[in-house]
């Protein structure tokens, strides 16, 4: 019942967060929505102040990776305040079907669109990236996914539901800490022990134009205001949307899952997708799995346990249980993914493959025609039904 | 007991005329549980038989860093005689085997320096996990299959999580500057057999899936059970075959980097027919320790208020797996990820192809069905296990974070199992009905 708010909330705060953060230390998310910023034309201050710039980033990075954890902090108290104006409707279910459709977007369209067109673009060049910071992500990636599996299992063993539900609850809190704890332990190992691993690709970029958008253009403390003022409004579009979703639903004739899974991460993850496919067209791998990796592990590692976290500070009994389907899709989605990263190397075939698993998950949740509500009722019940018999 | 795949590096033994069986990475990983007995007081007795079985005594029992936990054996022992509580039977118990299991490991390693290097690879390959056999055994012959696999399960797990995770952790924390890498050909090769284990298991399970009603589908999973794991023991022995002869390359390049330090270990220190003498002795203490573990495991669950799956899984394999653990973790400490890997990898491959077959072929020779259907949770946590570690060890390098993240994965099945407070029998039963009942509908 976290509300989707929550989870909308929580992903700008997130953005947001970083790019206020941007000086300190870039990662590849960061460049890469940057690409779809418009240049303000800074050219010519830039040329000027150039070496002044790269010696205050240079020290900034040093003496400021901690702000980057700062990124975490506005997202907290943002999505309980987001919450808050929601509570009464309690729609887990859009939660956690938005938050399983951003983390497969991420893995399947973004990058297999941005390695198809790379793949395309660069047909006769060698297209090659580090696998180091890849397989730390998959690795990630598959204990979320354990984390994902066990409640799931927990139901069908068998006994009464009632029985069951609150071990469940436990077992998806108890997860949801150590996932969290993971995802600590990334960010000390992304920020401090080794770096290497993922400076590796800000190396090679560092000759062209990204570097003139490294300084901050406003202040502080006006970047503060605008965050707020942004998130306000974010938070208000998405309580129109939870609102709304529903009704959409009817008057389109599209499942809600279908909507929460397939539709509301495209919009989300529009400008990732965007700056991931430009920087394959670039022939610049590693940004786009910073890009479309990074952003997966982030959700599945922090954002997901954090809305769990969070919807038991505020007493609603929100567990790592996301169904059947939708929990075999990110298996597969996982494994097919982190196969494909395997060899370092990449073409356009593996991009059309994770496409095309994309294709056929979102055609499985557009047949998949239950209302949310009913739907998660009604698992429940033959579950009941299952373990009654 | 993960002695011994490892054992089979053997090989290259030529040098200094090792007798025997080279040194495989799991003896060595043990070895650095061994303190070096200090023989100078012995020395000193005048009488040269008396100073001989001094000797020998001190080689045996105090040979291991664990041999305090050897008056647990006695205390057990003491504690099924005098009726005390069965929880403490059991606790008793499981901290007696602990050393025994070492010591076994040890017995026989030395046994194989009096034997050519392949039968010395060979009887280190099936008597390194004596210690879980035994355990098997004589669960049993008290009909408690589910104890069996459990057990069985939870080594592999812990092999393959807790030990090599909190190996490459340390590793890797102590190492930060260091480069580490290992060689993955190993690796792989006992991920190949992982998976084909992880397939022996998943066929059984998913046949009482496919609909038709439990009466029907008994027999016939019991039959295919047996027959993979028929075939399970055939890809055993063509594992040995690959390590000992044809392919022992792949498994000798860690022994030249080590050399330097273990060779004084080398010789052996007592003989064969004192070891034979000893081996026989240590093994039926075993056996005795195994038999209270089991018969009073019901009895701890219950006054502890754990369930019998918690116990057989995550506390069980500690006793057996406690020496390795140490030794793989120092292995780590000096950056000496080969070994580590056979330690943890090759003892989870020896589990899962070796002893899990040989106990179902035991069970059928002594008319009990047991199956390889692992039931649904745990072989979903089995698979990924496999998934997790070989994923984590694809390319050949290895840092905290892999470290860190199997140990998370091992927590959380642990914490999985812990709340799972369910009677064995009754699950089985109920998934099987409730998943018959899920897939026609």
């Amino acid at each position: 019942m976290a509300s989707n708010e929550l989870l909308l909330a929580m992903e700008s705060g997130n953005t947001k967060g970083k790019e206020i953060s941007r000086h300190a230390g870039r990662t590849a998310h960061n460049m890469s929505s940057s690409s779809l910023r418009k240049k303000s034309d800074l050219t010519l201050v830039s040329k000027v102040r150039y070496t002044y710039v790269r010696m205050l980033l240079a020290n900034l990075q040093e003496v400021l990776l901690g702000t980057k954890l700062c990124f975490l902090f506005p997202a907290i108290p943002l999505a309980i305040v987001a919450h808050y104006c929601n509570f009464g409707r309690h729609k887990v279910d859009v939660v956690k079907y938005s938050l399983l459709g951003s983390i497969l977007s991420n893995l399947l369209l973004v990058l297999g669109t941005s390695l198809l067109c790379g793949g395309l673009a660069n047909l006769n060049r060698e297209q090659k990236f580090d696998r180091k910071q890849a397989d730390v992500n998959s690795t990630l990636l598959l204990l979320a996914l354990l984390c994902h599996l066990l409640p799931l299992m927990f139901r069908y063993v068998g006994k009464p539901d009632a029985l069951t539900a609150k071990e469940t609850l436990q077992l998806s809190r108890a997860s949801s800490i150590i996932m969290l704890i993971g995802y600590f332990a990334y960010l000390v190992f992304q920020l401090w022990t080794h770096r290497q691993f993922f400076e590796a690709q800000e190396a090679e970029d560092d000759d062209d134009k990204v570097i003139s958008e490294e300084a901050p253009v406003i202040g502080f403390w006006s970047g503060f205001i605008w965050l707020a003022g942004m998130t306000a409004i974010i938070a208000l579009l998405s309580e129109y949307v939870v609102g709304t979703i529903e009704d959409a639903s009817e008057s389109w004739g599209i499942s809600v899952s279908f909507i929460s899974i397939v539709l509301l991460p495209i919009v989300g993850n529009a400008a990732e997708h965007a700056g991931a496919v430009i920087f394959a067209f670039k022939n610049k791998l590693d940004i786009t799995l910073g890009v479309a990796l990074g952003s997966a592990t982030q959700i599945a590692m922090f954002v997901v346990p954090l809305s769990v976290i969070v919807a038991w500070i505020v007493g609603i009994n929100m567990d790592l249980d996301f169904n059947l389907l939708e929990t075999s899709s990110l298996a597969l989605a996982v494994i097919v993914t982190s196969f494909t990263l395997q060899d370092g190397t990449s073409h356009y075939m593996k991009g059309f493959v994770l496409l095309l698993c994309y294709i056929v998950i979102g055609a499985c949740f557009l047949v998949y025609r239950m209302p949310t509500s009913q739907a998660h009722v009604g698992v429940k019940l033959s579950a009941g039904e299952i373990s009654r018999v | 007991m993960a002695s011994m795949d490892n054992s089979i590096i053997k090989g290259s033994l030529s040098k200094e005329n090792r007798h025997a069986a080279g040194w495989t990475a799991h003896n060595m990983s043990s070895s650095s549980l061994r303190k070096k007995s200090d023989l100078t007081l012995v020395t000193k007795v005048r009488n040269r038989y008396l100073r001989m079985l001094l000797t020998n005594l001190q080689e045996v029992l105090l040979g291991t860093k664990l041999f305090v936990l050897f008056p647990a054996v006695a205390l057990a022992i003491a504690a099924k005689c005098f009726n005390f509580g069965r929880p403490w039977v059991f606790a008793l118990s499981a901290l007696g085997l602990t050393p025994l299991a070492e010591r076994i490991s040890f017995l026989t390693e030395q046994i194989s320096y009096f034997t050519s290097p392949t039968v010395g690879g060979l009887l280190n390959a099936t008597c390194g996990n004596a210690t879980e056999l035994i355990i098997v055994i004589f669960a049993l012959i008290e009909h408690k299959v589910d104890i069996v696999k459990y057990s069985l399960l939870g080594s592999i797990l812990s092999e393959l999580l807790l030990v090599l995770g909190c190996s490459l952790l340390c590793g890797g924390l102590v190492n930060l500057t260091n480069e580490q890498n290992f060689d993955k050909k190993q690796a792989n090769v006992n991920l190949l057999l992982l998976l084909l284990a992880l397939f022996c298991h998943t066929l059984p399970m998913m046949f009482r899936y496919a609909g038709e009603s439990s009466g029907v589908t008994t027999e016939a999973t019991l039959q295919l059970s047996r027959v993979n794991s028929i075939i399970m023991l055939i890809a055993y022995s063509a594992y040995l075959i690959f390590q000992l002869w044809t392919h022992k390359q792949f498994f000798e390049a860690q022994e030249e980097e080590d050399d330097d330090d273990l060779v004084s270990e080398e010789s052996a220190v007592i003989g064969f027919w004192s070891g034979l003498v000893w081996l026989a002795g240590m093994t039926a203490l075993t056996a005795l320790l195994s038999e209270y573990l089991v018969g009073t495991i019901e009895d701890a669950s219950e006054s502890w208020g754990l369930s019998v799956s918690f116990i057989s899984i995550i506390l069980l394999p500690f006793v057996g797996n406690a020496a390795e653990h140490a030794g793989a973790i120092v292995f780590a400490f000096k950056n000496k990820l080969d070994i580590c890997l056979g330690v943890a990898v090759g003892s989870a491959t020896q589990i899962s192809m070796f002893v899990v077959p040989l106990s179902v072929v035991l069970a059928w020779i002594m008319g009990i069905k047991m199956d390889l259907d692992l039931h649904l949770l745990e072989t979903v946590s089995f698979a990924l296990s496999i998934f997790v570690t070989a994923f984590t060890l694809q390319d050949g390098s290895s840092h905290y974070m892999k470290g860190l993240v199997l140990v998370l994965c091992y927590v959380v099945i642990g914490a999985f199992f812990f709340v799972s407070r369910s009677p064995n029998g009754a699950v089985n039963l109920d998934i099987r009905s409730s998943m018959a009942e899920i897939f026609r509908v």
